[in-house]
């Protein structure tokens, strides 16, 4: 990193604000996904006129940036090639005002999503969405990502829960989109800058709806013996006309890793189950508990057990939300995919991966947010054998495949980001990309801010940012694993 | 089209892409946007047609004007001109519908009714009221393309938000005539920007809907409307605050101001001036106002619903009351302006909160200037649509329709947006019917001149 850089970004956000050895930047190098790069210097602005101030010494130097929240992403989102800066916003981190009349909390980027519902809760409301690392996970990187979470089937994922933000742009100018109001007039630029990975602006501070806390929760365990009966269940309470607030399934042998990990509760011998949450008014909650248990039975649940106190309910929760971490202990490395398919394609689906995995000799578990067809297919393999590293990267390769011919999506709510750009044109052609691509010059045409994501660098888009001065350009690595 | 042989070339180049059919000089009253008419209409029939046209508008710098069913056709700013007049009415198809998915494609031209038909028979609904969206509204029916192109909602956003929440892809036409899309089939899906986003709302400025996906949703088998009535506004928004910490969710929370309800009823019929009798004392304005809660769920539900509200409850509706009603307070705008041509009406954006300094604002400078307030709006999401109705004797000049609006959005606290939806068009030249937005203006010219910078798309009509 060149040196002038360091000291004027020492000069903005102050000495101690400022990583460039490289035991520290080591830390920075990766996320919670697969992909790693070093990057040139790390920044910790504490407020808006800093990050400002550090985007426009970007701007002018032409160094890029990429924003950085805990770096929980999975998608590379946060990780910065060479010679750029990771922006830090994790000492943006305050909770500015809690405004329950209005239902809004205005927070910095770097308030931890849990923590703005611990906040919220003792006034009876929450911030609902929920990722699964949402005890880590920032707020502003929630945005980023437009991330989802276990309970986003009712309620919506975070673009259906922030109404303003404000943002610095790529050129260091500061600007507002959207307020406390629900919605305003001109462009919604709000919704477009939620699951904008980062590409078009910094958000500096964050305008969230609160959900008021359900008078009533029912937490269901439906235990099935095969997988199939399982996913034809979640298919049988799509249609029922029950929305469940959660509706997740995990599969059998991860049951096991995750008992062992954190005695959640879960039966060892089935081969999958539920977990089915219900909230809302109690009168509602109690019929549609039944009719749920009910549709469960009528397909082949085994039994169906229902928390009976909030610590069984957090420890079922606790199971699920830490199920990744769970394999960690078995398998040094595996890889998830976040490919989303039609509802009902949910049964074929788990066959189909099934059969990849037996034809690659892989062992692939499914936890995932079956009630909106949001699978996370765990690819285990053997880190030090680079064969196993080829073949799960085919398995991968495979069932993303067959997600996109049964019409989904790549990604339901890790985002693109490094990871899956190269799979963005099995999804979108060339018109379409030229389409973001403008919509991205416009925020930022120099691409100064987090390069090279999201959108794939393809002849016609180099055509595109060919007239203005671009950051270094390197070579699009293969899908990484 | 500075010639009559150009004029000529391209009515022929269009009749090429569409046919002849299809196209016509479009110099009728009935395609009058705000007193300009179109030189062309075209209907084209797939979306390469439309892309066909747009790009020779395009190149020619031919304006672009989309329609779908044209019910809020007249919404926005005179435009600077209409070279083409594109309807959209042939791309009327249900492209796919999976109820077990709880997903549906529909061409952009389909009635919103029609769709919303299709889902019924399987139980299914998109929980969206806006006007001109039910079965009932005939002749005039809005297009899904039209309720996406102007963000349209009704009183169900309460409890179910809005397009932008429903909405999960979107096929259209750039200005340039590339045809691109945003989204997916998946309910779930973060690939790439979020173009629906973008386009709801933009109000045909960036280009052109021509299929749009979306989640649906299990209709409710039954729901209850109470109307609960209070002697002052501060009462009504007393009680909405209570609501909203409560532990009831009702699906709509509307506040009717008292001279609202005037509306919220059929036309009354032309009386005979000889026979005229008033059907309220003289003298004697209303003066109560009312907060109705829908309500849907089991018995069990509803009958919680009753006891809790207890004596608030005024009167209680189901069934074809019920729908009736509903759709009378969706309608409200329009029957403002079935009786009074002239009134102003506003839509306001604000916070929950401001909801109660807003519509003071209006009962106040509603006066000042002869007309006489009336409102029905959102409770728990600060959509509130106001009418100032001018009164018979003494009606306002244009430029009192501009010092009103400006007026009443001074009153206004910060971050809030004040849109005028109807005034007469004469009003419209004296002053900027959108208004101010708390979302930066630049940024959004900047995501305009990307897409269409030639500027061919309803030049003139949005904020941008």
């Amino acid at each position: 990193m060149d040196s002038s850089v360091l000291r004027q970004l020492r000069k903005i956000a102050g000495q101690e604000a400022v990583l460039d050895r490289p035991e520290d930047l080591m830390l920075y190098e990766y996320d919670a996904g697969v992909d790693k790069s070093r990057p040139g210097a790390v920044v910790f602005p504490q407020n808006t006129e800093q990050v400002s101030r550090i985007m426009r010494l970007a701007h002018e130097k032409k160094v890029p940036v990429v924003p950085r929240g805990a770096g929980t992403g999975l998608s590379g989102g946060a990780i910065a090639r060479k010679e750029a800066i990771v922006l830090s916003l994790a000492r943006m981190n305050r909770i500015l005002e809690l405004d329950i009349p209005n239902q809004r909390a205005v927070v910095q980027p770097g308030v931890v999503n849990l923590e703005l519902s611990n906040a919220a809760a003792p006034l009876g409301f929450y911030y609902a969405p929920d990722p699964s690392s949402q005890k880590a996970c920032t707020i502003g990187g929630n945005v980023a990502e437009n991330s989802g979470g276990p309970h986003t089937l009712a309620l919506g994922v975070t673009v259906n829960h922030v109404t303003g933000v404000e943002v610095v742009l790529p050129d260091g100018r500061v600007v507002e989109f959207g307020g406390k109001a629900q919605d305003s007039c001109g462009l919604d630029l709000t919704g477009f800058f939620v699951g904008s990975e980062g590409t078009l602006g910094i958000a500096t501070r964050i305008t969230v709806r609160l959900t008021r806390l359900p008078e009533s929760v029912a937490t269901l365990l439906a235990i099935f013996n095969n997988v199939q009966d399982a996913a034809n269940t979640v298919v049988a309470i799509t249609q029922s006309g029950i929305t469940p607030s959660a509706l997740e399934m995990i599969e059998g042998w991860l049951l096991q890793a995750i008992e062992a990990a954190v005695h959640a509760g879960y039966p060892l011998d089935a081969g999958a189950v539920l977990l089915i949450e219900l909230e809302g008014m109690k009168e509602a909650v109690e019929e549609q508990a039944e009719a749920v248990q009910l549709a469960c039975l009528n397909q082949k649940a085994r039994e169906v057990r229902r928390a009976k106190s909030e610590q069984e309910r957090q420890l079922l929760w606790l199971g699920r939300k830490t199920a990744f971490g769970a394999i960690g202990r078995i398998n040094s490395s595996y890889y998830t995919q976040d490919g989303v398919i039609p509802r009902t394609k949910i049964p074929s689906t788990l066959a189909e991966i099934a059969r990849i995995g037996e034809k690659y000799s892989l062992k692939i578990g499914n936890v995932f947010h079956a009630g909106d067809g949001n699978l996370h297919p765990l690819i285990l393999f053997d880190g030090r054998d680079p064969r196993g590293r080829e073949t799960s990267r085919l398995a991968a390769k495979e069932i993303m495949n067959y997600c996109m011919s049964v019409g989904g999506s790549i990604t339901g709510e890790h985002g693109v980001g490094m990871e899956k750009m190269n799979l963005m044109p099995l999804m979108f052609n060339e018109d379409d990309l030229n389409v973001m691509m403008r919509l991205r010059n416009a925020f930022n045409p120099e691409s100064i801010l987090n390069p090279q994501k999201m959108l794939p660098e393809t002849h016609m888009c180099r055509e595109i940012t060919a007239p203005l001065p671009k950051a270094k350009v390197e070579p699009v690595p293969e899908l990484h694993l | 089209m500075s010639t009559v042989t150009e004029s000529g070339a391209i009515e022929r180049e269009l009749a090429s892409v569409a046919g002849e059919a299809w196209v016509s000089t479009g110099d009728s009253e009935a395609f009058e946007i705000n007193g300009i008419r179109p030189a062309w209409t075209v209907a084209p029939g797939s979306a390469e047609e439309v892309a066909a046209i747009l790009r020779i508008a395009n190149e020619r710098d031919l304006v672009v004007a989309p329609a779908g069913g044209s019910t809020k056709q007249q919404v926005g700013g005179i435009p600077e001109r209409i070279d083409i007049l594109l309807r959209l009415e042939r791309l009327n198809q249900i492209a796919h519908y999976d109820p077990g998915d709880l997903t549906i494609g529909v061409e952009a031209g389909i009635r919103f009714s029609e769709m919303q038909r299709a889902l019924t028979e399987h139980q299914q609904w998109i929980p969206l009221d806006a006007p001109f969206s039910s079965a009932a509204s005939k002749p005039k029916a809005a297009t899904i393309g039209g309720l996406l192109a102007t963000a349209s909602f009704g009183p169900l956003k309460s409890g179910f938000g809005g397009l932008r929440d429903f909405c999960i892809g979107l096929q259209f036409v750039t200005a340039d005539g590339k045809i691109a899309k945003g989204g997916g089939r998946v309910v779930k899906n973060v690939a790439g920007y979020d173009l629906m986003k973008l386009m709801i709302g933009s109000f045909g400025s960036l280009a052109i809907i021509t299929k749009a996906n979306f989640k649906v949703f299990p209709a409710p088998r039954q729901t209850c409307t109470f109307v609960c009535s209070f002697p002052s506004l501060p009462e009504a928004l007393k009680f909405r605050d209570a609501i909203l910490k409560s532990p009831l969710t009702p699906i709509c929370l509307e506040i009717i101001s008292p001279q609202a309800s005037e509306y919220l009823c059929n036309p009354p019929t032309p009386r005979n001036p000889d026979d005229y009798a008033p059907s309220q004392p003289v003298g004697q304005p209303p003066s109560t106002w009312y907060i109705a809660l829908r309500a849907t769920g089991s018995d069990n539900v509803l009958g919680r619903f009753r006891r809790e509200l207890g004596e608030q409850v005024a009167r209680e509706l189901e069934g074809g009351d019920e729908a009736q009603y509903w759709s009378w307070v969706a309608h409200f705008e329009y029957s403002i302006l079935e009786r009074h041509r002239n009134a102003l009406v506003v839509y306001t954006h604000v916070s929950i909160q401001n909801g109660g300094p807003a519509i003071q604002a209006l009962e106040k400078v509603a006066p000042d200037y002869n007309f006489v307030p009336a409102m029905v709006g959102r409770g728990a999401t600060g959509n509130l649509v106001m009418g100032f109705i001018p009164l018979a004797v003494g009606p306002p000049s244009a430029m009192e329709y501009a010092n009103c609006a400006s007026a009443f959005r001074s009153l206004l606290p910060a971050g809030s947006s004040a849109i005028v939806r109807h005034c007469p068009k004469e009003a419209k030249r004296h002053f900027d019917v959108w208004g101010s937005s708390p979302s930066d203006l630049t940024m959004m010219q900047a995501v305009k001149t990307a897409i269409d910078p030639k500027k061919i798309l309803n030049r003139g009509r949005f904020i941008v």
